[in-house]
């Protein structure tokens, strides 16, 4: 008997024991009233899907659609976790963000793999967006919906004052490699008055790492932190960059951070085309035109952010929740939720279309931004193989590791640090 | 009161008169049996129906090398515990636990004496001041998130400006251990002090006053009175909010878990302020180990129990 | 009774003051717009309260959520009250077998630690059928041993055990001995105890917001669905904290009420 099965039938028999309801007896019903099929939906933060629910709706009367919305991600996957664990209440789609997804990847036991159940969508990604959610043996666990390529923010008037070129042209060559990057650093702090390059050296990091083909894990889920030079190159270049003062050592979302963009204490960002928005909203209406996006980002190109659409095997309409999920996620219906929210979409055909290419940003000097990101997302390399633990040393490992540099921790005893917490991670 | 009392007790006794049974005899001494059992028994049978089984969940899973939504775990026997026992990240979360505890609950306690005190004397408005000390209580996390951020942030915090200003040096109270401690001790008097006081100042107003009138009688001035009527009188009460806070200091975890700018729950760079439940917590929902997680769980109620006995036993000595 | 000294005020002052102030600053932030976190020190509201307000009434089930809030915390209080009371004045006044274990069992349970619980407690909650219901949230939290263990420790001095015995003397069931002289004595602690369950039931987040659906939230789980975006917009979301504060002060101040009046009875018995 699995241990899993054991622990519910002693549950129902230790609860029974003081209470009057019958085991096995719990769970909803998928139906309607009227005999409709519903499905629910679990999304967070702002997908744009509700008038695209009522279109499917319409088009399939037998469906009722019951969105889950929750507003961050962290609560939304939190809930995920435990139904998870407890073995039901999930929705029949749930949508799983970027940063979470190697945690999901590792349980993909638990989903369906949607080449078998849903309908055939060959081709209809980004092939690194549709990589990262296949399995090593093939299995499809989620549908993408959108990404955050990333190019280069800039401050135009910052790079003026210290001699720098500003226009987003001339910026280009800056921003061509991480070598060229941190000298342009370098030039720019000498002259800066204490500003500084960058905003903390966890972003460079994760950016700089997930442009390479083997990341933390190779392709047999072996933590090869130690033997792959790359990653010690990485950390390098970055705590160098560090000990001459180019991180401002503003903790990505805390209210420094925030703070941070409206005092102008750092010159560039890496930027998903999302934190445009950030920036803006952060930085405010008096810093209005101080701002620029390039189409250029160090070594190619990169992704922050972005989600999947996955059917849960707890679901109880897994197939009609796929043909759900696989509407939803097709290039016309990506655009509408692109033109409702300003999610980015990840589909090869939605990157060509008129409405994402026309679109402008106003506080970034009127650039073209639907084009300049797609232009970004067609450089993003193959996906990197992430391991089981890979988001949790991430976030948890590196991230800490390179704050304690920038705490004043010396550099060879945080990598240390970096390696012990990654082995223990990965056990 | 006792007047109303008094007239209930008169109505019973008239009706007793009236029917002098064996029956009535044999019931009353049901009652005394049996009722006792009944009042507590609410308590003990919804522990059984909702508390219970978490409880034997998590031993059980702790036994298992039980990662979250995995169908088929590896029993381990004692393993976890034993890996834990080793783990030195373990240790210094239950360092930085007491370490946060002993700054948040000594002063919080006699702070909340003192309050009390105060609370109870004749005030004008007094429903006021007393709801005043609470309000910490129904603040909302976000708000408190933003504001301690912005009181203990290393480089534009309010509290570092005060200190460069008046020529200190300021402090790093995301790096230095010490320093992230305090502010967190800080975030939790704040939060619980006045509901404490409030605790304190129920029992302090159920004193009954002539006690204090025989003390002026015999001359005891305030501070006297304090000491030889009002603390001891206390005790049981005093016994509560220690136990409780000793409970709830242990297993802290809100507090450090919003103080960590970047909203996870490693608690600094260096686990400088993990408390034992972050590293519970951390476990189960971002490393997704329940077994682990359940091990931590299980060992950090053990100790929880053995720190509120002693606490517990030392303050039944120590008021008398 | 003389009445204090204007240091006693002072002090008072300078606690309510310093516990007030988050929520003057919420009111301050959604009163304007997000730029206050970011440097813009003042300390005058804006006029943009109303407005936000009414972008929370838009965002979320409001009302909805409001309801079910009063029915969760209400249940809830009304039962914490009346069965730690009885639980308390049991272990506090009455002999019986079993009674000292019963009782440190009782303040055990305070430690389990509960942060790992909810995957046991959903399944629980799942079983019985009623994930998504507000019995959920309601039942796992009638009685509580925080509520019994400090009612024991209120009713242990503050009731004489022969007023309990004269009663029993005079053929009151225990039942009547609890009603008639426990319960009156209780009240201030009681009255205390209510306004702590009410508050922490207002608040409780992460359970409701897992168990409950969006359609059918407590006010603190429809809340959560105000912070969207990569970018929060606190205004929006303290305007929302602050509309969910006015009903927890109104109850606050009716029982604080209850609670002065309670005491001051209790003085006077003597």
């Amino acid at each position: 008997m699995r241990p899993r099965r054991l622990i519910s039938v002693l549950a129902c028999a230790a609860m029974s024991a003081v209470t009057v309801t019958a085991c096995g007896s719990g769970g909803a019903t998928n139906q309607t009233a009227d005999g409709k099929t519903e499905l629910t939906v679990a999304t967070f933060n702002e997908f744009g899907y509700e008038d695209l629910f009522k279109e499917y709706e319409a088009s399939h009367p037998d469906i009722k659609i019951t969105q889950r919305k929750a507003g961050q991600a962290s609560p939304h996957h939190q809930n995920l976790f435990t139904k998870l664990g407890a073995g039901s209440g999930l929705a029949d789609v749930e949508a799983i963000e970027e940063g979470y997804l190697s945690q999901v990847m590792s349980k993909s036991s638990q989903f369906n793999d949607l080449k078998e159940i849903g309908p055939n969508v060959d081709n209809r990604w980004l092939k690194w967006k549709t990589d990262a959610a296949t399995t090593k043996d093939g299995k499809l666990i989620g549908y993408g919906t959108d990404i955050g390529p990333l190019a280069m923010c800039y401050r135009k008037d910052l790079f003026e004052k210290a001699g720098l070129p500003s226009d987003p042209e001339a910026v280009k060559s800056l921003f061509a490699t991480w070598d060229s990057y941190f000298a342009a650093g370098d030039q720019f702090i000498a002259k800066s008055g204490g500003v500084a390059w960058f905003d903390n050296a966890a972003q460079i990091f994760n950016a700089m790492h997930n442009q390479h083909e083997v990341g933390y894990f190779d392709k047999s889920d072996k933590l090869v932190v130690e033997s792959n030079p790359k990653i010690r190159g990485d950390w390098d270049a970055v705590t160098k960059a560090v000990a001459k003062g180019q991180s401002a050592k503003l903790v990505a979302w805390s209210n420094e951070w925030n703070t941070g963009f409206k005092t102008g204490a750092f010159a560039t960002k890496t930027c998903p085309s999302w934190m445009l928005g950030v920036i803006e909203a952060q930085a405010g209406a008096e810093n209005a035109g101080k701002w620029a996006v390039t189409e250029a980002f160090p070594n190619g190109g990169g992704n922050w952010g972005g989600s999947y659409l996955t059917v849960p095997k707890q679901s109880k309409n897994a197939k009609k929740a796929a043909e759900l999920a696989a509407w939803l996620t097709a290039p016309e219906q990506q655009i509408k939720a692109f033109k409702a929210k300003g999610t980015f979409p990840s589909q090869v055909k939605a990157l060509e279309d008129p409405a994402l290419l026309e679109q402008t940003n106003a506080y970034f000097g009127g650039v073209k931004a639907g084009a300049l990101f797609a232009a970004q997302a067609k450089k993003v390399a193959a996906a990197q193989y992430k391991g089981p633990e890979d988001g949790q040393i991430q976030e948890n490992v590196f991230s800490p590791a390179l704050q304690s540099v920038e705490q004043g921790k010396n550099t060879d005893e945080a990598w240390k640090t970096a390696v012990q917490e990654a082995q223990k991670a990965a056990k | 009161m006792t007047a109303l009392l008094t007239k209930e007790v008169d109505r019973e006794r008239t009706e007793e008169v009236r029917s002098p049974s064996p029956l009535r005899h044999r019931l009353s001494k049901l009652d005394n049996r049996v009722s006792p059992y009944l009042f507590v028994a609410p308590f003990f049978v919804l522990f059984g129906a909702v508390g219970l089984f978490p409880l034997l969940y998590t031993a059980y899973v702790s036994l298992f090398d039980w990662d979250l939504g995995a169908d088929d775990p590896k029993f381990l026997g004692l393993e976890n515990y034993r890996t834990l026992f080793t783990d030195g990240q373990f240790w210094n979360a239950l360092f930085n636990t007491f370490s946060i505890f002993l700054l948040s609950s000594v002063p919080q306690v006699i702070t909340a004496v003192v309050l009390a005190a105060l609370l109870a004397a004749n005030l004008r408005g007094r429903t006021a001041w007393r709801m005043g000390v609470l309000l910490p209580y129904v603040a909302s996390l976000v708000a408190l998130t933003i504001i301690f951020g912005n009181l203990f942030g290393p480089q534009f915090g309010l509290v570092n400006t005060v200190l460069t200003t008046v020529g200190i040096p300021p402090i790093d109270w995301q790096a230095n251990t010490f320093g992230s401690h305090v502010a967190i001790a800080s975030m939790v008097n704040w939060r619980w002090t006045g509901y404490n006081a409030l605790i304190v100042l129920a029992a302090m107003l159920a004193i009954p006053r002539d006690l204090y009138e025989a003390a002026v009688v015999d001359g005891a001035g305030p501070v006297r009175q304090f000491f030889s009527i009002t603390l001891p009188m206390l005790k049981p009460t005093l016994i509560f909010v220690i136990v409780t806070s000793t409970i709830g200091g242990l297993q802290i975890f809100t507090e450090p878990k919003l103080y960590d700018p970047s909203a996870g729950s490693g608690g600094g760079a260096e686990h400088q302020y993990q408390t034992v439940v972050l590293y519970l917590y951390q476990s189960a929902f971002q490393q997704l180990d329940l077994g682990y997680a359940s091990a931590i769980a299980w060992t950090l109620f053990l100790i929880v129990i053995a720190v509120a006995g002693l606490n517990f036993w030392l303050t039944r000595r120590a008021v008398r | 009774m003389k009445r204090p000294s204007f240091v006693v005020y002072g002090v008072l002052a300078a606690f309510v003051l310093g516990s007030a102030f988050p929520f003057y600053w919420s009111y301050l932030v959604a009163s304007r717009d997000n730029s206050v976190l970011t440097g813009d020190l003042t300390l005058v509201p804006g006029g943009n309260f109303f407005a936000n307000a009414a972008r929370v009434f838009d965002t979320i089930p409001f009302w909805k959520g409001l309801g079910n809030s009063f029915i969760v915390s209400g249940t809830v209080t009304a039962s914490v009250v009346l069965l730690s009371t009885l639980a308390g004045f049991a272990f506090a006044k009455l002999r019986f077998r079993g009674r000292g274990v019963l009782f440190l069992f009782v303040v055990a349970t305070l430690a389990v630690p509960t942060q790992l619980g909810i995957i046991p407690l959903y399944m629980a909650m799942a079983e019985f059928g009623w994930a998504g219901e507000l019995e959920a949230v309601i039942v796992p939290n009638l009685v509580t041993a925080f509520g019994v263990f400090w009612m024991r420790q209120y009713l242990i001095d503050t009731v004489p055990d022969e007023l309990v015995e004269a009663a029993r003397m005079d053929g009151c069931s225990l039942w009547r001995a609890f009603w008639h002289v426990a319960l009156p004595a209780a009240r201030p602690a009681a009255a205390m105890l209510g306004v702590f369950t009410f508050m922490q039931s207002w608040n409780d987040f992460l359970w409701p917001l897992i168990v409950l659906t969006p359609d059918n939230p407590t006010l603190q789980a429809a809340l959560e669905k105000l912070q969207s975006g990569y970018y929060v917009d606190y205004s929006l979301v303290l305007a929302g904290t602050t509309l969910a504060t006015i009903p927890v002060l109104i109850v606050f101040l009716v029982l604080g009420r209850q609670i002065v009046a309670g005491v001051m009875q209790g003085a006077v018995k003597g």
